[in-house]
């Protein structure tokens, strides 16, 4: 960033002699923004007088009027034309336009982001790539509460307690954002904005039934009143996951689908003019199929199936003092129930084999009838998490050029895991963050904002900075430079695993081995392991220069922001995590360049949009010399499962006549490690509107263009044409 | 309104009335019965009453503007209750529905202009009263607004208007025009209060913006940030209905200025002077546009600048013959 470079008494911006002498003007305009020019002072119109003088005129617009800006990058509203960083939004009623069947295929809209699937269909997605397992560098946020997983820091997104249809829109702050949210926002902060409930009164149903086994049912009701809005939702989503998978050369069935119910039930409670509450709660609960050939581990003769049971409860309340300051308190807990269970059987043979320790562990064959008194009984990979946390944040906008945010969090994260930590314990995290914007004059908007924050999962304190000056050049062109740094600390099992099986109603004549605990530690490759060792924390550099401009064509109006980005990621943690190895370490060192488009074109009745990112990742090993150049490249390498060089999307939405809309969609990114992904949607919806209800009926195709699974062999579909129907309604 | 709050203004009027009301007498029996291009020009001493609303600032800068409108040679005095029974033939400015109905329930045959009025309600009395009543509209033209909603966003189409049911039928004609200038619309009936966000939320899937009539049981202090907020958060804006609503964080709306009123007035009163009738209900052809530019930086639109919305309005309306007589 070069600031003091920028030619500050370049006559090109106008108004940049003007001395920020604004706050008389500030305040006033604080009351209206609109003034009206001295010229207009006599063009005033009867609708500002009140004929009848009973006080019957709306109420000026006020600061902190809830429009949606950009809610994400600094925690305060702002104009794109403001904010230190690009900033992605699709909104929800894109998502649904375009047919979008699963909440992680919305970020293939998104310039950088890549979406995949690894394990049993587990989907994936990250901004900038990186790993494939283990999804840890993002934020991610619902309604304001971090959502992913508190001490295996993984997202699992099939159990998302979001249905499709309650989503407003999804902004996504595209490069590091510790600055607002601290650990965690180390590439990126996604933050899923659901509907308010004033805005889904009514009831609204919703069935879709598609390809593999698809289902989605939605239901909502709510109403609204001055002083109580509320919303009850129900979503059924499931899905017969991949075709088959191929093990050895040869192909089997796949038990990957998942079958999840969630209940939200959101409300706001308006205390009185100043003060207001949001009150939220949901319940997940269902399946999520894992196939024992996959993720059957020790001989499970089983699919080790996850039960999910997960809850939360959200309050908030929120305070207006004035109109120039206003603050919230946001308590929230999590708590997320996996029950993995599953039964192992190993011929006697070979377990009197792994039992001494002079002989080398065999490769594991099923039990066959013929096997008798194999060793037989329950494993299990439970886990319970919970996350508590508390927030406050303040607003005081001193006047529309001179807005600060700030504001303390703490967090409390709780795992009980008999398997990966050998019972119960805690990790906290307290911080304080804030971000200051100033447009000292019409052309140039600086923003400066960082979080300071401690955790126990190292026992350190970060500061994480960001510095970003916006030149805008004319009402509708900005140019940003941007600078910022932060970390992503190790969660909780990378840090402190303790990590054991348990055998469970053990059958004889093993059953000596009940409840005796199989270390991990001494099951995984003894020459290569890094178990036990403490990890720092992952650091990233960035700079950015991007533009957002927005421009008049012939009857349309076309948006375009591009990005372009230099950062610098050292101490990566990176390796192996599983029961035969584990090699994790700070042990890579990444530079990331390249740039991104996001633009889009509104002609009447059709709407355009287009994303491409190109993305130049180079690696390099930092750590110990203790391996050979093959395992150091494979540690470079495993960073590189996601990230792609060129990827991107295309979207066309056409109205039609006779009430259709029809959409069309092209994703693709280039390449992961097997092949391309390419996939063209389609959808033709014919939507209604009748007197006091509307409805809408839909087709939408998938067309895979690359038939090749992408990121692993098991990624297997075998029609590259899927079909869903959808029907809705609205009273 | 009470004029004499003005001293100055009371102590002119006070004076001249009986003298000025024998004058108006002559000069109406005179006019009336030929079209004399000489007795068009105006007259010396004129008087015309001033029925106020309940809000005196309005009233006052009403008043003012009248008086630099029908010029120097015309007075304006305040309406009194029960003056009409003595003079029911000077014409009566009637600022607002309310001081409308106050006069001519006090007399029906009195001559009255409304100022101030939808064109629903003067429609009415305009048929009983022939060209005894007129009225200068000053809410915009529905179709000037849709114009306006397309020339700030060019792409949209579909324009969704919410109605009562009573009033569906009057927005009708609006909806039947859209298609001249590439838009088409849908009205989306509100049939009761609890039925207004739901309705919304229909007519914000449909539409590319909300077209606001000055409705004032839809779009009231109460309800407008509700409904204001829900089309935002869904990326629609809102155009209208007044300035007013403007300035609460609805995205545009033109508006007619007073002093396009006024001057319209006075032009109608010197028609009423010379031909014995008003014209018929009419907007002023001029008006001027308010737009809230935070609402429009808040949700990434460019706005044009004023006076070429201004202009693109005014030359599509051009285009289509349509002059603002809606």
């Amino acid at each position: 960033m070069s600031v003091t470079n920028y030619p500050v008494k370049s006559p090109v911006f106008p108004g940049n002699d003007r001395l920020p002498s604004r706050p008389v003007v500030a305040i006033l305009a604080g009351v209206l923004f609109t003034l009206p020019m001295a010229s207009e002072a006599q063009e005033e119109d009867a609708g500002v007088y009140d004929l009848a003088a009973l006080g019957n005129v709306p109420e000026a617009f006020n600061m902190d009027s809830s429009i949606p800006e950009v809610l994400t990058t600094t925690r305060l509203r702002q104009p794109k034309s403001r904010v230190p960083g690009t900033t992605t939004i699709i909104t929800g009623d894109m998502i649904r336009d375009l047919g979008i069947m699963k909440l992680v295929e919305v970020f293939r809209l998104v310039p950088g982001m890549t979406v995949n699937a690894v394990g049993s269909n587990q989907p994936v997605t990250s901004y900038h790539g990186t790993v494939h397992y283990e999804q840890r560098r993002l934020q991610v946020l619902v309604d304001g509460r971090t959502s992913y997983r508190p001490n295996l820091s993984d997202m699992d997104w099939n159990s998302m307690p979001v249905p499709l249809d309650l989503i407003e829109r999804i902004e996504i702050s595209r490069g590091p954002n510790s600055a607002a949210y601290g650990i965690n926002a180390f590439l990126g902060t996604i933050n899923i904005i659901t509907r308010p409930p004033e805005d889904t009164a009514g009831i609204e149903l919703r069935g879709i039934s598609g390809s593999r086994g698809y289902g989605r049912a939605f239901g909502s009701v709510g109403d609204t009143s001055e002083t109580y809005k509320w919303r009850l939702a129900y979503e059924k989503r499931k899905s017969d996951g991949f075709d088959e998978q191929e093990d050895d050369g040869v192909i089997y069935p796949f038990h990957d689908g998942y079958d999840i119910n969630t209940f939200n039930y959101d409300s706001n409670i308006a205390l009185n003019n100043n003060y207001d509450l949001d009150l939220r709660a949901g319940v997940v609960d269902g399946v999520d199929e894992e196939d024992s050939r996959k993720n059957g581990k020790f001989g499970a003769n089983e699919h080790p199936d996850i039960i999910v049971d997960d809850y939360y409860l959200q309050t908030r309340l929120n305070v207006t003092t004035s109109e120039r300051h206003f603050y919230h308190v946001q308590a929230s807990f999590q708590n997320y129930d996996r029950r993995q269970r599953w039964t192992v059987c190993i011929p006697q043979d070979q377990f009197i084999d792994i039992l001494d320790p002079d002989v080398p562990t065999p490769d594991l064959r099923p039990c066959t009838p013929e096997d008798a008194n194999p060793f037989l009984a329950n494993l299990n990979e439970d886990i319970e998490e919970s996350r508590l946390e508390l927030e406050i944040q303040d607003t005081i906008l001193f006047n529309p050029d001179l807005k600060l945010v700030s504001g303390l969090g703490y967090r409390k994260d709780t795992y009980r895991s008999e398997t990966f930590f050998n019972g119960r314990g805690n990790n906290y995290q307290s911080r304080v963050f804030g971000n200051l914007e100033y447009s000292p004059f019409r052309w140039l908007t600086l923003n400066s904002g960082g979080n300071w924050e401690k955790t126990t999962t190292t026992d350190e304190g970060y500061f994480s900075p960001r510095l970003a000056a916006n030149f805008i050049l004319s009402n509708n062109h900005t140019l940003r430079f941007v600078y910022s740094r932060a970390v992503r600390t190790p969660d909780a099992f990378e840090q402190n695993p303790d990590w054991s099986y348990r055998p469970r109603n053990v059958a004889p004549p093993f059953d000596f081995l009940e409840g005796e605990r199989v270390l991990v530690e001494n099951l995984v490759d003894p020459t290569t392991s890094t178990f036990g060792k403490e990890l720092e924390e992952e650091r990233i550099t960035s700079r950015e220069i991007s533009y957002f401009g927005q421009y008049y064509l012939d009857s349309s109006t076309l948006s375009l922001e591009v990005r372009y980005f230099n950062d610098q990621l050292r101490d990566m943690i990176s390796g192996i995590i599983n029961e035969e190895q584990w090699t994790i370490d700070n042990n890579v060192a990444l530079d990331q360049e390249g740039f991104e488009v996001e633009a889009s074109v509104d002609f009447p009745g059709t709407s355009l949009r287009v994303s491409y990112a190109y993305l130049d990742q180079d690696g390099r090993y930092t750590g110990a010399d203790d391996r050979d150049a093959g395992d150091k490249q494979y540690a470079i390498d495993l960073l590189g499962r996601l990230s792609v060089r060129h990827s991107g999307s295309f979207a066309w939405i056409q109205d039609l006549p006779f009430d259709l809309t029809s959409s069309a969609a092209f994703y693709f990114a280039d390449e992961f490690r097997r092949s391309h992904f390419e996939r063209a949607d389609f959808r033709l919806a014919r939507r209604v509107f009748a007197s006091g209800y509307s409805y809408e009926l839909a087709l939408t195709m998938q067309h895979y263009l690359d038939r090749d699974p992408t990121l692993s062999p098991d990624n297997t579909i075998k029609d590259h044409n899927q079909f869903f129907v959808e029907a809705g309604v609205r009273f | 309104m009470n004029t004499t709050e003005n001293p100055n203004i009371a102590a002119k009027t006070g004076s001249l009335v009986a003298s000025w009301r024998l004058v108006i007498l002559a000069l109406f029996l005179i006019v009336t019965p030929i079209s004399n291009p000489v007795a068009a020009q105006p007259t010396e001493g004129s008087l015309v009453y001033l029925a106020g609303s309940e809000n005196s600032a309005l009233n006052r800068r009403m008043l003012s503007l009248l008086q630099e409108a029908l010029g120097s040679r015309t007075i304006i005095r305040t309406f009194s209750p029960g003056q009409t029974s003595q003079d029911s033939t000077t014409p009566v400015i009637a600022l607002g529905p309310s001081a409308f109905t106050r006069v001519r329930q006090e007399n029906r045959n009195v001559p009255i202009l409304a100022l101030l009025v939808e064109q629903s309600f003067i429609d009415g009395y305009v048929e009983q009263a022939g060209g005894s009543v007129s009225g200068i509209l000053y809410n915009p033209p529905l179709i000037r607004q849709a114009i306006t909603g397309k020339v700030i966003l060019p792409q949209a189409t579909r324009v969704a208007m919410l109605a009562h049911p009573d009033k569906v039928e009057s927005y009708e004609p609006t909806i039947e025009r859209l298609p001249e200038y590439g838009m088409e619309g849908k009205i989306f009936v509100v049939a009761s209060d609890g039925e207004l966000i739901p309705t919304l939320i229909r007519a914000l899937n449909y539409g590319d913006f909300i077209l606001a009539a000055p409705d004032s049981s839809i779009y009231n202090p109460r309800t407008i940030k509700h409904i204001l907020l829900t089309a935002y958060r869904r990326n629609r804006i809102v155009i209208g209905p007044s300035q007013a609503y403007v300035k609460a964080g609805s995205l545009a709306s033109t508006y007619t200025p007073l002093t396009e009123i006024a001057e319209l007035a006075a032009e109608y009163i010197q028609d009423y002077r010379v031909k014995g009738r008003f014209p018929p209900p009419a907007y002023p052809e001029a008006f001027g546009i308010e737009v809230n530019k935070q609402v429009a930086r808040s949700l990434n639109i460019p706005l044009p600048d004023r006076k070429d919305i201004i202009t693109s309005v005014q030359e599509q309306l051009r285009e289509t013959g349509e002059v603002a007589d809606e």
